[in-house]
């Protein structure tokens, strides 16, 4: 198996690469010796051990790995859902862990996309309304302009049908397409998605990777859990989590990070 | 395509016409249209079809965690459509292993006590040997380092192995799982399909919604739904099944 | 190991201590306050009338001329009456602060107390006083101004001063007990003496007695009876060369106040009630609210083949922990507050308080109501919740609901122009409709009667100013005997700061029942028919005008002991040995019905009838300056005493306005504070489950605020969506609080009227309570729906998050 910096592409050098040498691009999100213990009555658990990962603008990365190898808390560390337990995130320049918990959840409706494992929808809220959210939370696009893009949005994952259904009254799968849709609303630069296949048969799943592909080509980066490894090896790169560690870290073919 | 294949064996399942029409707000939509189907005991059934075409309502009927707008279900004998919600009950709890698209655990207990609480409730409960029992459930899904953590302390791909072991606890002889290896990885889904298989080899009946594709060619039966109906089924009689499987092992 | 089911109760109890802290706040501080209400209320009905009964009060008093032992161990024998007592009375002044002077009631005891009739409870110092000394009424120990083993100066009708040491303090039960008195709350100061005191006093008069005291065998609350026995003791004393002067009878438990208590258990009675209705609600609230969120695990339950008895069992389990954890802390602290509360109300309303003690039903009622009502409360939903389809309960979405959205629904869905974080609020206010009118229903009942008592006690307060519109004159002056009213008016005009003098005519007169016999005596005030210096407060009828002949105004004492006067009837009186005629013209509103029988004619009338043109006892004067102070009054009094003193007229007694009008209030000052204890109960019942509905309320929200951080909410948005929900709720429940205080204080307000004036109230209405309970709702809910938020925002979002 590949150790994690000989992959590294040459113009993927992230900043604190020893050799020395001077960076060609400036990592979007760069993982610095990350640790994660959750304290729990039953003990200690490492969750994460020693995390060292960048990632580049306009990259579709893959996280593989075993149920409960780590791939959600590796994720929860780049959108500053929890916090490491030792280590810093830096994503656009930004220290993430210094943020108030106010200041990183404005910041995060901007500049994060989050596609839950568990899809989160508000059940108060129609699937439309669910989309419309972010955009008023965060004040984005003009307030008349928002409900036709959350349609678009919908339509994209195929659900304009159900936009006024509230979430309990469609399918697992439907809901987790409508939290791709709203994880789409602010047009934000990355998107970050825990398994956002895991409920959908294999042609709804096509479907939203090809919007994945999409989001790509228009320079978004966006970095996926996923436990097909089909899909995984589709993706640009792929890192892979075994018991907290990462084993693996390796791109997918050629000349897509152009 | 109802038809018994082999007279001498009635059904364990039985469903007639089975229509299901969600009220949603003066827009109802009519997720089954009239689905007919009869599963025999020994038979390890993969259903399959697109998001939303029907398969989750397929499973709350036949577990009896919803009711039918119209048709007939008999499950084990049991006229499920013409029980009322509290025998509704004792019977799913005695008969069937249910797990769900999400899983549904009891967030304030722990994981074991999460497997325990189907004997407690309505199986043979006795403190140490129910405990002991889910330990070796839980070992078998590989969690057992994991027992005392509550299920907000663990992994989604945890969570659902937990849904599983506890379909598992009072050793029902009908298993109706919702995606059960959704969140899984293949090792792991992998795992359950082999638990799944073994409990199909004691004689037990399961019945498994997935979307993965080679799980479920590996099953006796594949069933397809589409629209709320069921478009595709490879019924073969349970002998000739039973005799794939054995060569497939 | 303890069966997993068992453990889930445990869980839920300290894995979410706030809640259950909460939920067990609220179902104490209700039970708190019924403890509370029923322990008053059990102890001041009991005490009174027990206590009464226990000082052995006397049944019929007979004022008589002078009489001596010989006579009463006579009387012993008449027929019905059991024990038969002489003694002797005799009014004074004392002087309270130097110059100043109020009037004093004494008795004189034996001294070795073989007294049985009236016995009085030693409170401080000793019983019986010795010679030379004098043992003070508690009730109005204030006004005398000393300490025991101190001096006071007596004043005797003669004007001859004697010192005599105050020794003791005792309660007398009796004070106030007689109709033709004027009532407890107007009674002076009461003082006992020993014979030999008396002696020492009264030096020109042999010891005799002038007063009877009898107690009947068998019923002693019979008025008829005891009028019976009173008229064969009269026929007997008369007969052995008496003279009887007047005659009072009262029952065995007919304390003085009691009408005064009835009032105050009438409204005990009804804020029990409401607080009980107020306290069923906030249980049922808050039970609703917690199994409410527990429906999905109740469906989950239902999956894992949970049959309905053993939800049931599950769930009343955990609520009996938490109604008997507050049926355990309610009960102890409603006991202390409760006994804390009597003392003080004791005083006032002389009370003979027992003392704490173990009130079985009390507690039954209490442990009852935290037992029960939790569990009928939590039946309806956890039946509901194990009757829906167990899909419905895990999704949280009732088809049923699902089915027929009613217009508010469709309506609340096509709201828009509000944000989306807004309409979450607004939507999930009126998510469940069921749940918010019971919220509403129980804060608004509870501001309802927070504001109605405000309301209540303004009414009172207002009555109080009302009755000081009896008492215009600045200072009373009382002579020792009749003057001419122009030689008073003389030597008092031209006194500085004198502006206005009016002779009053005064009389006690005896009533004369409809089958010829006496009845009650009955005080009558005769002010020149232009008197300026009554303004009336009229129940019924009209104040006695000018052209009048022999008409009457009678207080409402009148109205509930004879009903069947009417204005119009005629009342006979007996006045100075002569019956005369009277017509009544209408009824007044005084010091309540537990004064005595008291009625207002004009000085022309009585005169006509006594025969005394010219002269007069008492005089009503004003000052020159408008609205003087209570140390003026006094002050002018003291100059008017030395001007009478001057030219050798006798003075009786001097009083100011405000004192009398101060004494006539005191007992309603004593019930507008209770009114106030009690409204602060009920605020603390109102806060705290506002408090507990609130936080409960955000407490369900803990999810949706992770979700909400999760894609982009900051502090301010998510304040701002949980304050609004909060504030929409309180805010709603303030505007129908309001609606509702309108009936409940007139409710109130009339049936503390009924029982201490017999008519209802003029209900006056106070900004106080209103803007009170505003500003406690605002700052409640405000307060209530941040602190849970604040915990729910500072839980990771992943803790939130993680479980599905
Ligand atoms: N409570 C409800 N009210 C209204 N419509 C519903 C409700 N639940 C499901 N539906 C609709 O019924 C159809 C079937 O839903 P179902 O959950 O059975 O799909 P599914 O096959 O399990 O899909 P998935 O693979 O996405 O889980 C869908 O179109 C869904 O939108
Ligand atoms: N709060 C917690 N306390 C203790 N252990 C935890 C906690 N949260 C997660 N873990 C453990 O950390 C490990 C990694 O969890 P994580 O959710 O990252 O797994 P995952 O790779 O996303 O798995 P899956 O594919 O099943 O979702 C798991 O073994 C889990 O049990
Ligand atoms: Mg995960
Ligand atoms: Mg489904």
């Amino acid at each position: 198996m590949p150790n994690v910096a000989d992959t590294l592409s040459p113009q993927n050098v992230p900043s604190n690469n020893p050799s020395g040498q001077i960076p060609l691009r400036q990592p979007l999100v760069e993982m610095r010796q990350i640790y994660k213990t959750f304290k729990s009555p039953a003990g200690e658990f490492t969750a994460l051990k020693n995390i060292n990962a960048c990632f580049y603008r306009g990259e579709f990365v893959s996280v593989v790995g075993k149920s409960g190898s780590g791939k959600s808390t590796l994720v929860n560390m780049i959108t500053g859902i929890d916090r490491p337990t030792s280590g810093s995130v830096y994503v656009d320049g930004v220290c993430i862990q210094e943020l108030g918990e106010s200041a990183m959840s404005a910041w995060r409706g901007r500049n994060l996309g989050i596609v839950f494992q568990f899809y989160q929808l508000l059940p108060m809220l129609s699937l439309l309304e669910n989309v419309v959210l972010p955009m008023d939370l965060c004040d984005r696009f003009p307030p008349t302009e928002r409900e036709e893009r959350a349609r678009a949005l919908l339509r994209l994952v195929g659900l304009e049908d159900y936009a006024d259904q509230l979430p309990a009254e469609v399918s697992g799968g439907q809901q987790q397409s409508a939290a791709i849709a709203r994880a789409l609303a602010n047009d934000p630069p990355i998107l970050i998605a825990d398994e956002p296949t895991g409920n959908l048969d294999s042609r709804t799943a096509e479907a939203v990777f090809d919007i994945f592909i999409g989001l790509r080509e228009q320079g978004k980066t966006i970095l996926m859990v996923t436990h097909d490894r089909s899909l995984a090896q589709r993706a640009d790169r792929m890192l892979e989590i075994a018991d907290g560690v990462l084993i693996s870290d390796r791109l997918n073919g050629e000349g897509s990070l152009s | 395509m109802d038809s018994p294949a082999l007279p001498d064996r009635q059904p364990i399942i039985r469903a007639r016409q089975v229509v299901k029409v969600y009220p949603a707000g003066g827009r109802p939509v009519q997720a089954l249209k009239g689905v007919n189907l009869d599963v025999y005991a020994g038979e390890f059934v993969a259903i399959q079809g697109k998001s939303g075409a029907g398969k989750t309502t397929l499973v709350q009927i036949l577990t009896g965690v919803d009711r039918l707008t119209g048709g007939e279900v008999w499950v084990d004998g049991a006229a499920l459509h013409r029980f009322d919600e509290n025998q509704l009950a004792f019977w799913r709890g005695r008969n069937v292993g249910v797990i769900f698209q999400s899983f549904y655990l009891m967030p304030t207990l722990s994981i074991l006590d999460n497997v325990v609480l189907p004997i407690d409730l309505c199986g043979d409960y006795h403190p140490r040997r129910s405990r002991e029992l889910a330990l070796e459930l839980l070992r078998q899904v590989g969690l057992e380092e994991h027992a005392y953590k509550l299920p907000s302390q663990i992994s989604g791909g945890q969570q659902q192995r937990v849904a599983i072991a506890r379909a598992l606890a009072n050793d029902p002889p009908l298993i109706i799982a919702d995606e059960p290896t959704g969140r899984l990885d293949s090792v792991n889904a992998e795992n359950i399909f082999q638990i799944f298989q073994s409990l199909v080899n004691g004689g037990k009946t399961v019945l498994m919604v997935t979307h993965d594709e080679g799980l479920a060619s590996r099953a006796s039966r594949r069933l397809i739904l589409a629209d709320g109906e069921i478009v595709a089924d490879d019924f073969v009689p349970i002998s000739v099944s039973e005799a794939t499987n054995k060569t497939d092992d | 190991m303890v069966r997993p089911r068992v453990r889930k109760i445990l869980a839920d109890l300290w894995g979410n201590r706030m809640r259950s802290l909460l939920v067990i706040a609220s179902i104490t501080v209700g039970l708190f306050a019924i403890g509370v209400i029923a322990t008053l209320h059990r102890v001041m009905t009991e005490d009174l009338r027990l206590g009464y009964a226990a000082a052995n009060p006397p049944n019929i008093r007979i004022v008589a001329a002078p009489f001596d032992q010989g006579l009463v161990d006579h009387l012993k024998k008449v027929e019905g009456v059991r024990q038969a007592e002489g003694l002797r009375g005799f009014d004074a002044r004392l002087e309270s602060r130097p110059g100043e002077w109020i009037g004093i009631e004494f008795k004189a005891v034996p001294q070795d107390e073989t007294r049985q009739i009236a016995q009085v409870r030693l409170v401080e110092g000793k019983w019986p006083p010795g010679d030379r000394e004098v043992v003070i009424e508690q009730y109005k120990i204030a006004d005398v101004n000393a300490q025991i083993g101190e001096w006071i100066t007596i004043e005797l009708p003669s004007g001859k001063r004697r010192p005599l040491k105050v020794v003791g303090v005792v309660s007398d039960q009796t004070v106030g007990a007689f109709a033709s008195g004027p009532g407890f709350f107007l009674a002076p100061v009461q003082g006992y003496v020993n014979q030999e005191t008396v002696e020492w006093l009264q030096q020109d008069l042999p010891y005799t007695y002038n007063m009877l005291y009898i107690t009947v065998d068998g019923d002693s609350n019979d008025e008829t009876r005891l009028w019976e026995v009173a008229n064969r003791v009269r026929d007997e004393m008369e007969h052995a060369g008496g003279t009887v002067i007047n005659i009072a009878v009262r029952g065995s438990y007919d304390h003085p106040n009691r009408r005064y208590l009835e009032a105050l258990a009438i409204v005990l009675v009804l804020l029990g009630f409401l607080i009980v209705f107020l306290s069923g609600f906030l249980i049922t609230n808050t039970m609703q609210a917690i199994i409410q969120q527990q429906i999905q695990q109740i469906g989950i339950l239902k999956t894992l083949g949970s049959r309905r008895y053993q939800i049931i069992l599950l769930y009343m389990g955990l609520i009996l922990v938490f109604g008997a954890i507050a049926a355990l802390t309610a009960a102890p602290l409603a006991y202390r507050v409760a006994f804390q509360r009597v003392v003080p109300l004791a005083k006032t309303i002389n009370m003979a308080y027992r003392g704490p003690r173990f009130l079985p039903h009390v507690i039954l009622l209490q442990v009852g109501m935290g037992l029960l009502v939790p569990q009928l409360a939590a039946l309806a939903p956890i039946l509901q919740g194990s009757r829906i389809s167990v899909r419905e309960a895990l999704s949280g979405v009732r088809e049923s609901q699902q089915g027929r959205r009613g217009w508010f629904d469709r309506m609340i869905l096509r709201l828009r122009g509000f944000s989306r974080p807004t309409l979450i609020s607004i939507r999930n206010t009126f998510r469940r409709k069921g749940r918010l009118l019971l919220t509403l229903t129980t804060l608004s009942l509870g501001g309802a009667i927070f504001i109605a008592t405000f309301n209540v006690q303004v009414s009172m307060d207002r009555y109080v100013d009302m009755v000081s519109r009896y008492f215009l004159a600045d200072v009373n002056l009382t002579l020792a005997r009749p003057e001419r009213v122009l030689e008073i008016n003389q030597v008092l005009s031209d006194l500085p700061g004198v502006a206005y003098v009016e002779a009053w005519g005064t009389a006690r007169s005896e009533m004369i029942l409809p089958d010829g016999a006496t009845g009650e005596n009955v005080q009558l005030l005769a002010p020149p028919v232009d008197s300026r210096l009554v303004d009336p407060v009229m129940i019924e009828g009209r104040w006695v005008k000018s052209g009048d002949q022999n008409a009457i105004v009678l207080n409402e004492r009148f109205m509930s002991d004879f009903p069947n006067l009417r204005v119009g009837d005629v009342l006979r009186l007996r006045l100075n040995g002569k019956e005369t005629d009277w017509i009544i013209v209408g009824y007044f509103q005084l010091a309540g019905r537990s004064s005595g029988l008291l009625a207002y004619t004009s000085r022309e009338s009585l005169l006509r009838v006594i025969n005394q043109p010219d002269k007069a006892m008492t005089y009503r004067i004003v000052a020159e300056g408008k609205d003087l102070s209570k140390e003026e009054q006094e002050a002018l009094g003291r100059a008017i005493e030395a001007r009478m003193a001057a030219r050798g007229i006798r003075v009786l007694d001097v009083t100011t306005g405000s004192y009398l009008s101060s004494s006539a209030a005191q007992g309603f000052a004593a019930l507008t504070g209770f009114l106030l204890f009690l409204a602060s109960l009920t605020a603390l019942v109102g806060s705290i489950g506002l408090t507990g509905a609130m936080s409960l309320n955000v407490m369900e929200r803990t999810r949706e605020i992770g979700i909400l951080r999760a894609i982009g909410a900051t502090n301010r948005i998510l304040l701002k969506l949980i304050l609004t929900e909060g504030m929409l709720i309180g805010f709603l429940s303030w505007i129908i609080a309001v609606l509702a205080a309108f009936p409940i204080s007139k409710l109130l307000s009339d049936s503390i009227s009924q029982a201490l004036f017999g008519n209802p109230s003029t209900l006056a209405y106070t900004p106080t309570g209103f803007l009170l309970w505003l500003g406690a709702v605002l700052i409640l809910s405000a307060l209530a729906s941040i602190l849970p938020a604040r915990n729910a925002a500072r839980l990771t979002i992943r803790e939130v998050l993680a479980y599905e």
